[in-house]
């Protein structure tokens, strides 16, 4: 239990396991001590349509037992529009637990297209409240732009990936913010790398892993063949002196990992693996450290391209997302232009095994999964899983200007978020029937969904040290 | 400089005119008459605000580095950096960026 959990426990009380701060001590902590989910904070977004209105950070109720299960219980509105709000994380995670004073309290949520970042106090869960703003101008100051993940890192400073300059052009770099949510400033040297997108750091090991998309100006305004022929989008990996903030090696995964996006590290604080997956390749690579001291990456999941009616070429897959489970033991991915999530058994990561896949939406599943409830546009997207391994939530939509090209009519219509029950022991997933939270059905007119946190830890975002 | 009429026509045929007051964008003056249009980075980078111009003259006041040349030849325009130079006429709304890329599958 993180002390956020209970504001009146004084952390002298807090001794058990040596624990203090917030998080769990443990990947296995997480998984016995966390209770089930009751929200889910996941971000809402009008960008780029002609509805009115800001993006906002939507409370979604996942309680089964509550009379408001599977609905936007309330929405935190952000003070200007045309934000894009897309990823988003905590001020603490569990690398910080050895630091007192501090609480899993705040949510950093940055604006992608506007680059202005908000910080959102989580105390009441409910009914979470904006609390400052950090300007555009703020970021620009330090030829920075286009926000994306952002990790909590040791002494409650916060790390945000940025994949611009000032102008949205190369190189990105990464924005450092102290545990006041000020600028402190940029974090690497300039010059390290000239694309950049997701990361994870794994501290144990002293490495951090940063993936490329490409300069904002070329994916903002959406995805042309053009560009990729152009070379201005990324297939490489690189690994980081995470104390020395500097690049010790970099991979090129090549033809086959075109647009690595998430990376993901096992949770397990000793372990070198990890997953990240080429969207555009539509391939997922496992890496690790070899005995040498050199990291490799090695193609292991392959998403065959598929024939599709009206379509001239084969469709790629787009593997858009993936995560590890808290114990290390499955690897879940979407597959958002055909329509599924997968999900495989990783217990030997350099040889995944397809346990079980869902279809929902996409060019190739159902458009109706659950009979009788609205239409899905959209595949499966941004994925998050229950601590315990039990529960998986995706949401549909990828990004405002990409979905307008492959799924015009989840702009008008709005996005979904659905649910599948995994069976941990069997390897299997099933459906939910009963859950389909719908924002198409918000005050302001139909809205896309994006990325999902929990209050107390995350599959997707969650460090040890 | 001058101020200027600027007419925003939707593709689903509704209108409106509003006045620029000196060194405005298009994305100002909307915003000060209460005309909402779509926009994104406000700095020429994303494309969210691309608008079409169909008739009169703006100067970009930065370089709108997310049109490519073949975009900036058939008349778009970003209205976030786009200043007006004359009255102008403008198709606009969150449809006109999708005409920049459509699915290259397709
Ligand atoms: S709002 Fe981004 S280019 Fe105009």
């Amino acid at each position: 239990m993180s002390d956020a959990d209970n504001p009146a426990t004084d952390a002298h009380e807090h001794h058990h396991h040596h624990h203090e701060g917030p998080g769990y001590v443990t990947p296995q902590a997480a998984i016995e001590e966390s209770e089930p989910e009751e929200v889910a904070y996941v971000i809402g977004l009008y960008v780029g349509t002609d509805v009115d209105a800001p993006d906002f950070l939507g409370v979604v109720d996942v309680d089964p037992d509550s009379s408001t299960y599977g609905e936007v219980i309330d929405r935190v509105e952000m003070p200007n529009r045309g934000d894009e709000l897309h990823h988003f994380g905590w001020n603490a995670c569990s690398s910080s637990c050895h630091v007192e004073g501090l609480e899993r309290q705040h949510l950093i949520v940055p604006g992608q297209r506007s680059s202005r970042l908000h910080v959102v106090d989580t105390k009441d869960r409910r009914n979470p409240e904006l609390v400052k703003v950090i300007e555009p101008e703020e970021v620009f100051e330090h030829d920075l732009s286009a926000p994306h993940t952002v990790h909590c890192i040791p002494d409650g400073k916060i790390l945000i990936s940025m994949l611009g300059d000032r102008d949205g052009e190369l190189p990105g770099g990464f924005l450092e913010l102290n545990d006041d949510f000020e600028v402190e400033g940029r974090w690497d040297a300039p010059g390290e790398i000239e694309m950049n997108y997701d990361y994870w750091y794994q501290p144990r090991h002293n490495v951090m892993i940063s993936t490329e998309w490409a300069a904002p100006k070329t994916y903002y305004p959406g995805f042309d063949l053009e560009d990729v022929e152009a070379g201005k989008y990324g297939r490489k990996l690189h690994v980081w002196d995470w104390e020395n903030r500097t690049v010790e090696q970099t991979i090129d995964l090549g033809e086959e990992g075109m647009i690595p996006l998430e990376v993901r590290f096992l949770h397990s604080p000793v372990s070198t693996h990890g997953f990240v997956g080429a969207a555009l390749s539509s391939n997922v690579f496992h890496f690790h450290r070899e005995d040498g001291g050199e990291w490799r990456a090695d193609k292991v999941i392959d998403v065959e391209p598929r024939e599709h009616d009206g379509w001239d070429m084969p469709v790629p897959g787009l593997v858009t997302d993936l995560l590890v489970s808290m114990d290390d033991r499955y690897l879940f991915f979407s597959n958002w232009l055909h329509g599924d999530v997968r999900m495989y058994d990783v217990s030997d990561p350099a040889n995944p095994r397809l346990a079980d896949r869902i279809w929902a939406g996409g060019h190739f599943g159902p458009r109706h999964p659950i009979e009788g409830e609205r239409a899905v546009h959209g595949g499966p997207q941004m994925l998050q899983l229950s601590l315990d391994g039990e529960r998986l939530y995706w949401t549909t939509s990828l990004y405002s200007t990409w979905d307008e090209q492959f799924y015009p009519e989840e702009g008008e219509e709005g996005s979904v978020m659905l649910k599948a029950d995994v069976n941990p022991r069997k390897g299997t997933m099933e459906l939910d029937r009963d859950f389909l939270v719908d924002f198409g059905d918000m005050p302001a007119g139909p809205a896309r969904a994006h990325e999902i946190r929990w209050p107390d830890g995350d599959c997707t975002s969650d460090v040890w040290l | 400089m001058e101020t200027y009429r600027i007419t925003l026509e939707w593709n689903d045929g509704r209108t409106e005119s509003i006045k620029s007051e000196p060194d405005e964008t298009v994305i100002e003056a909307a915003e000060r008459a209460g005309v909402a249009l779509p926009f994104g980075c406000l700095t020429g980078a994303c494309a969210t605000c691309t608008a079409r111009l169909l008739d009169g003259r703006i100067e970009h006041r930065r370089e709108p580095r997310a049109l490519k040349p073949r975009h900036r030849e058939d008349g778009y325009v970003l209205a976030c950096v786009a200043e007006p130079r004359s009255d102008c006429r403008l198709r606009v709304g969150s449809d006109v960026h999708g005409e920049l890329v459509s699915n290259p599958w397709r």
